[in-house]
């Protein structure tokens, strides 16, 4: 009955048989299998067969080639000239667009805050495809002032890509100016500093994650678009549009996989110095901070209202010209009121864009189960394990479409893999918009995963419940909010989505996004706009949905008696 | 020995958490594990519960080795301190889940939360979900979910520690209460020695990793073995004594006012430094030859305001013999 009984210490007991443990490595190679097929072997085998030349030697030889080509050389010059120069025009509209709606009191913010995320629910192409309208060689601009403007090539692609990555800028930076601390700003105001030195040096320091962050993201992002190059580049090729040429024109799987390999270098170093600056980025706003407040001012309240009105206009104007273009009869030339090109003269007609609700739904379930899974496994595997697992989940953000696509035409479309079955599937195509996208569904499940407290595992195994038993009836009842919206993030990019899927879509499997491709490139503009118009209006009906459903389920909860 | 404790040790990235502790709980037990913060206590809770692994430990339960058990296969009933009910489920579905998990017959549990509702005073709350409840209310679903299916073992962590005061004072003795009711073995941990006086049969101090004392509460309060068990239970002078080296102790309302009969060696007279009313006490702090010494008398008294000149007796049968030597 004392504390000093000798103690003899007994060896750290050695589990025995354990079925919560079974259950945790049972889901562990649920989730890493896939990962490892899906993700890894198609990347593996980019990088083998850019290792091998067609007469089968091993070794540099096709990078030798196509490095030696002066083409070559000028498509990577032109994909970061494009690049570099859509970055730097998007990080700083985008900065200052956030500003405004975020550090001004400028009225009409939540109309175009949302009217700034259009561009997320529409096929890349569809911004090339609206430019062109205005400004092509048949756009409204040259015929009705007879002007010869030549918006192809660099300059299409830099503004039809600003247009496409704004919104992810703007989120990111809208993000990182929302939170502040008004202390510094008070008290720099205290010390008589003026508005353009406090935002040099209060502001802009402390958003510079969220600045580099948007940066390497947008980079990424304009790098591996395929497209709005493929619309309005015309003869300016860059890397992703080549992959395409070599591989679909030209059959060189071995050329296109160099070509990825290039692709999939800057790619990569973005993505994993953007993940670096984010986990770096932790406590700028600790718990004592005080929110920020900010006042009216007149002069820069109206500045503020007309930028953003400009850059709405901006991207407003694209989607409807696009709208109004699919319902005339002949743009620019004749604007009467037609449905004509709603009949859609293209291989399968209007039957792709079933296809591709069908593939979005069956990619919006696997998603969401794969990536929830991920979430939750790594909650009970020890850190190292769990880091080799976030590491494996956000790998594929990493991976250009175009590159993850061939990947899956070298690893499916080889009859020595007994998983050959799935190639020419709608299963594959959903497959491959899983782990596509992987990464940022997985952000989103880890997140939401993580916010529910451990106390509620540890509490469930107290009164006897198994792992699996605490995980169906404990956490993913608390996280289903997040699910949903998993769901609905998949869908939507699976309805948009070209880069990856444009290899592995056969006639049987066609989608809605490669059918606007293949109408814009016979030359049929007007019916590549109606075929836009059903994706956008298929995506804003998906999330009209899940914003109905959402705000139901709030008003339900909020009817509920107070305790 | 009902639940016995060997050489529990555990190091969390090389600190030590706990350092060999041995402890034995008989059936139907009060126990209070109380000690600061970081001084091992819910280290030691969570390893009884199986939530933790420890470096080096031997746990028997009945006679039963329990160190290879999954906390799930335990049977021991927990109460957090941030209650940790089910926010997906109503009151009633949180205290039929233990039963469900340890596979009660169906008709079997409606009864059974009936009755455990009861038990706790919240039988028109089966409905509810655990927001539309108070703090004090979630933590009595929390302990009624706990005792559902009776556990051989409820473990308590810090239960109250997230309530309001009145609240917690209500909840402490609804707690004893029913421990002495269930005859339930049971531990708590708590930081606050109040709390550990009121319900505790006996109490385990912890500092450091190590156990300081283990005593019924009135043992530890009148006989504490060291400075650091005096000063955690209540407050406690320190004295020299007689000899000048070893250290004593006195607690605060064992030091007598002096009424002036006494012989003027047992006199000390100090200066009043602060002064505070506590309602049924007045507390009096007074430097005597440099030294702090506090005293506690009954009632208001105005007249012990600062810089009052006053004497004091420090009767020597009310001296403590502390272990430790002087610092």
């Amino acid at each position: 009955m004392t504390a000093t009984v000798p103690a003899r210490p007994s060896p750290a007991p050695a589990r025995g048989f354990d079925t919560d443990r079974l259950a945790v490595w049972g889901l562990a190679a649920a989730v890493v299998v896939p990962l490892l097929l899906f993700v890894a072997l198609p990347l593996f085998a980019i990088l083998r067969t850019s290792f091998i030349t067609p007469e089968g030697d091993i070794g540099l030889a096709n990078y030798a080639r196509e490095f030696a080509s002066p083409k070559f050389s000028r498509i990577v010059a032109n994909s970061f000239a494009v690049s570099l120069t859509t970055t730097a025009i998007t990080v700083v509209m985008a900065y200052l667009f956030a500003y405004a709606l975020k550090r001004t009191a400028m009225p009409f913010k939540r109309t175009c805050g949302a009217i700034a995320l259009l561009p997320l629910y529409a096929p890349s192409l569809v911004q090339a495809l609206g430019i062109l309208f205005l400004f092509g060689r048949n756009g409204i601009v040259n015929r009705t002032f007879d002007l010869d403007i030549d918006i192809y090539g660099f300059w299409g692609i830099v503004i039809a890509d600003v247009l496409y990555s704004f919104p992810h800028a703007f989120l990111i930076l809208s993000a990182a100016l929302a939170v502040g601390d008004a202390r510094l700003y008070e008290s720099a105001r205290m010390l008589g500093a003026g508005s353009a030195r406090i935002f040099r040096t209060i502001t802009l320091p402390s958003t510079r994650f969220g600045i580099l962050s948007a940066i390497f993201v947008v980079f990424t992002i304009v790098i591996t678009d395929f497209g709005n190059p493929m619309v309005i580049g015309a003869d300016y090729t860059v890397l992703a549009t080549e992959i395409y040429n070599q591989v679909s024109g030209q059959g060189r799987m071995e050329l296109g996989a160099v070509i990825g390999v290039v692709l999939l270098v800057p790619a990569a170093i973005a993505v994993i110095v953007e993940r670096m600056i984010m986990r770096g980025n932790q406590a700028s706003i600790t718990d004592g901070s005080q929110p920020l407040s900010i006042g009216r001012n007149a002069r820069r309240d109206r500045v503020a209202l007309a930028y953003a009105a400009v850059v709405c206009l901006a991207i407003a104007s694209i989607v409807a010209i696009v709208f109004v273009a699919s319902f005339v009869t002949l743009w620019p030339y004749n604007m009467h009121l037609s449905f004509r090109h709603y009949r859609f003269e293209v291989q399968n007609g209007i039957a792709p864009l079933w296809t591709s609700v069908v593939v979005s739904l069956m990619a919006a379930v696997v998603g969401v189960v794969a990536t929830v899974s991920a979430a939750c496994v790594s909650r009970w595997l020890k850190p190292l394990h769990a880091q080799a697992l976030y590491f494996m989940s956000v790998l594929p953000a990493a991976v250009p479409g175009m590159v993850l696509g061939l990947g899956y035409i070298l690893v499916f479309n080889d009859p020595a893999n007994p998983l050959e079955f799935l190639y020419g599937t709608l299963a594959i195509l959903a497959i491959c918009n899983v782990y596509h996208y992987h990464a940022q569904g997985y952000l989103i499940a880890s997140t939401s995963v993580g916010q529910v407290s451990r106390v509620f595992d540890e509490t469930s195994t107290c009164l006897g419940a198994g792992m699996l038993r605490t995980l169906r009836s404990v956490i993913l009842p608390i996280v289903a909010p997040s699910i949903a919206s998993i769901a609905v993030f998949y869908f939507v990019r699976s309805m948009v989505t070209l880069s990856a899927v444009i290899f592995l879509v056969t006639p049987a499997t066609q989608l809605a996004a490669v059918s606007v491709l293949l109408l814009d490139d016979s030359g049929n503009q007007n019916q590549a706009a109606a075929f836009s118009v059903c994706i956008m209006l298929i995506v804003a009906a998906a999330l009209g949905l899940f914003h109905g459903l959402a705000g139901l389920r709030a008003r339900r909860r909020a009817q509920r008696p107070a305790g | 020995m009902y639940l016995s404790l060997r050489g529990i040790t555990k190091s969390f990235d090389g600190v030590k958490a706990l350092a060999g502790v041995s402890l034995d709980i008989e059936e139907g037990e009060f126990v209070c594990f109380l000690g600061p913060s970081g001084c091992g206590k819910t280290t030691l809770l969570r390893i009884i519960a199986g939530l933790e692994t420890p470096d080096a430990a031997e746990i028997r339960f009945a006679g039963r080795d329990l160190t290879d058990i999954p906390a799930r296969e335990r049977n021991f009933g927990i109460v957090f301190q941030s209650y940790s009910l089910f926010p997906n489920m109503t009151v009633a579905r949180n205290i039929a889940y233990g039963l469900e998990c340890r596979k009660w017959r169906r008709e079997d549990i409606p009864g059974r939360v009936i009755s455990m509702l009861a038990l706790v005073n919240l039988s028109d709350q089966a409905a509810k979900f655990p927001h539309q409840l108070s703090g004090g209310q979630q933590q009595r679903v929390a302990l009624a979910r706990a005792l559902a299916p009776r556990p051989a073992v409820l473990l308590l962590d810090e239960p109250l520690s997230a309530l309001d005061a009145k609240v917690r004072e209500d909840l402490r003795a609804e707690i004893k209460d029913l421990q002495s009711r269930l005859r339930i073995t049971t531990i708590m941990v708590t930081h606050d020695q109040h709390e550990a006086m009121e319900v505790a049969d006996r109490i385990v101090v912890m500092d450091r990793g190590r156990i300081e004392q283990i005593g019924r509460p009135v043992e530890l309060y009148e006989r504490p073995a060291n400075r650091f068990v005096a000063g955690f239970l209540g407050r406690m002078n320190l004295v020299r004594d007689v000899h000048g080296h070893a250290l004593a102790g006195i607690r605060p309302e064992h030091v007598e006012l002096c009424a002036g009969s006494e012989a003027p060696h047992e006199r000390r007279t100090g200066r009043v430094s602060r002064s505070v009313f506590l309602g049924s006490i007045t507390r009096v702090t007074l430097s005597v030859d440099g030294q702090d010494l506090t005293l506690e008398v009954q009632g208001r008294r105005d007249d012990l305001a600062p810089g009052a000149e006053i004497a004091v007796r420090i009767p020597a049968r009310a001296l403590v013999r502390l272990d430790d030597g002087l610092p």
